[in-house]
């Protein structure tokens, strides 16, 4: 009960550290004044520290507070990482299973073929960056990426090439209104190939960078511009559009979670993609 | 930002251009300071065996082991393939080793590098290396076999084909020429200290012109449009490898070693947006060691 009061004043501190205010801060905290006040010297008394001088005008930090403001914000993360952590966590049984966001309506499909095989799979929907940084500190089991990525120090499987099809565009590519892409940070490389393989089209290469599928699409439906989708039945295809590639990343063998099967799950996995 | 911590940036600028990357920068000076971002790491040089190669052949003409100026004949038929220099001619060449020197560090000619790392010796080459504190550089093979491994091992024949398969969009292709334990290598620290050695002695100075008349400027250079500040570059290129090592000296300032190594994920052979980045990247290092010369 203590410790999780140290915590709560930590925050109380630490905001009023940063606004150098305490109304501004409860408001940032979602909350009134007084507690915050009395948070914070509740903690002065428990650390035996005063960390703010306080006057009509302002208020500002002690020599005590600079110095353990650092430490204090420390445990705040480290408080927040396990938190995240413990929320992450799965049992062996289930596996933890990262999909590039763009692989749009394939994502669904996947998960729908393993968990009919009795996989059972929490799945982590990002860019390819955020996914193979996760494979990379052991937080995912397995994860289908784009190609090409910076994947050295991982086991990466065989390049499927996903054929695409544009949805909306008039016939002539050069005609092309902006293409409505994923953002080029989750996966600059394959990013910038795409934008070079449009160039060669005689496209403009202008795009529209939007962070999810329900964005993309409404971009589209705003007639800002149009998308690639794998989907045949919601495009048509154009001669030599760049194809979508991906392929299946996991940890080497050492770095491996214990009691999950990888290579069946990669095994699934390839068969599952096109 | 850039100045308070280099190496996040460094890091971002790596993961934002699709590279791997390993820097280090020193200032070459008094009272000598370092940025490094994986510099100890050893990664396959491609070309720029032909730096510390150049700074050996020197220290034997030094020693009067070698005469510069002694004629070296570069034929047509046996000579090593490549896209520039003597390599890209039709004819029989003699010109002297100084000479061949220059063009192996002006435009990375692979017929007179070759021709220089039979002079030189590759063991006296690994001896030089190791003597002067970078040992972790070990040059296990030239051009021509560095090439004739890549056709080998991407499924054989012209010379020609192997960059291409090297540049295959839909697979990974690997060959011992990425592998830092099978191919000639080196380390970001390492190339500084090769710099260091070059730029320590007075009977360098050819070798360091040399370096100053590369003909290109778009990797390092790119982070540097500045006509005033000198750059005195060697760059090293093979399929996804793309490295330069240079000393940057800005007009009153000490001159800063730099070396940015890089593997890109895409395998295509022109990618500027890289080259641009390795300067990005030089420039944030550079940067965060400038100094004026007291």
């Amino acid at each position: 009960m203590v410790g999780v009061d140290l915590l709560r004043h930590l925050r109380f501190f630490v905001a009023v550290a940063e606004h150098r205010h305490f109304g501004h801060a409860a408001i940032a905290l979602g909350m009134t004044q007084p507690p915050v006040s009395q948070g914070v010297q509740r903690l002065e008394r428990r650390l035996g520290q005063r960390l703010f001088d306080r006057d009509a005008r302002a208020v500002r930090l002690t020599e005590a507070g600079a110095a353990l403001l650092p430490a204090a914000r420390q445990l705040l993360q480290d408080a927040d990482d396990l938190l995240a952590r413990a929320q992450r966590w799965r049992p062996t049984s289930q596996v933890r299973l990262g999909l590039a966001e763009d692989l749009e309506d394939l994502v669904p499909t996947l998960l729908q073929a393993l968990t009919a095989d009795g996989w059972d799979c929490a799945p982590t929907v990002a860019g390819t960056v955020e996914l193979v940084d996760g494979v990379r500190d052991g937080e995912l089991d397995a994860a289908v990426v784009r190609h090409p990525a910076v994947v050295d120090g991982l086991r990466a499987g065989e390049v499927h090439r996903l054929p695409t099809y544009v949805a909306g565009a008039p016939p002539d590519p050069r005609d092309a209104p902006p293409m409505i892409v994923p953002p080029r940070r989750h996966h600059p490389a394959a990013h910038d190939q795409m934008v070079d393989a449009l160039h060669r089209l005689g496209h403009s290469g202008t795009v529209i960078e939007a962070e999810t599928m329900a964005e993309r699409r409404a971009w589209a439906a705003a007639g800002h511009g149009v998308r690639l989708v794998l989907d045949p039945a919601q495009g048509r295809p154009v001669e030599d559009l760049p194809p979508l590639r991906v392929r299946v990343v996991t940890p080497l063998p050492a770095d491996r979670r214990p009691g999950v099967d990888h290579d069946a799950l990669v095994a699934r996995l390839e068969e599952s993609l096109p | 930002m850039s100045r308070e911590d280099p190496v996040a940036e460094l890091d971002r600028l790596a993961t934002e251009a699709g590279v791997l990357a390993w820097v280090h920068a020193r200032r070459l000076g008094p009272e000598p300071d370092a940025v490094d971002l994986d510099g100890d790491a050893s990664v396959p040089m491609a070309s720029l065996y032909k730096l510390p190669l150049a700074g050996c052949w020197s220290d034997l003409v030094a020693a009067g082991a070698l005469d510069p100026t002694e004629r070296v004949r570069l034929t047509a038929t046996d000579r090593t393939p490549g896209p520039t220099g003597v390599s890209a001619l039709l004819d029989d060449v003699e010109v002297s080793q100084r000479d061949a020197v220059r063009l192996m560090l002006t435009l990375s000619d692979n017929a007179s590098a070759e021709r220089l790392l039979d002079l030189v010796g590759a063991d006296r080459l690994n001896g030089w290396l190791a003597a002067r504190g970078a040992a972790a550089t070990v040059v296990r093979r030239g051009t021509r076999a560095s090439w004739r491994a890549v056709v080998t091992e991407t499924g054989g024949g012209d010379l020609a084909e192997a960059p291409v398969r090297l540049a295959d969009t839909d697979r990974d292709v690997e060959t011992s020429e990425y592998d830092a334990t099978l191919a000639s290598a080196t380390t970001a620290a390492d190339l500084v200290t090769v710099l260091a050695a070059v730029w320590g002695e007075e009977h360098h100075g050819f070798v360091r012109d040399s370096l100053r008349l590369q003909a290109w400027r778009h990797r390092i250079g790119s982070g540097f449009p500045h006509d005033d500040v000198g750059i005195y570059a060697k760059t090293g290129t093979l399929g996804r490898l793309r490295h330069e090592a240079a000393v940057v000296e800005f007009p009153g300032e000490d001159p800063v070693a730099v070396a940015v190594l890089t593997k890109s994920a895409r395998p295509e052979t022109f990618q500027p947006r890289v080259d641009t980045a390795i300067g990005a990247m030089a420039r944030v290092a550079v940067t965060a060691l400038r100094r004026a010369r007291v």
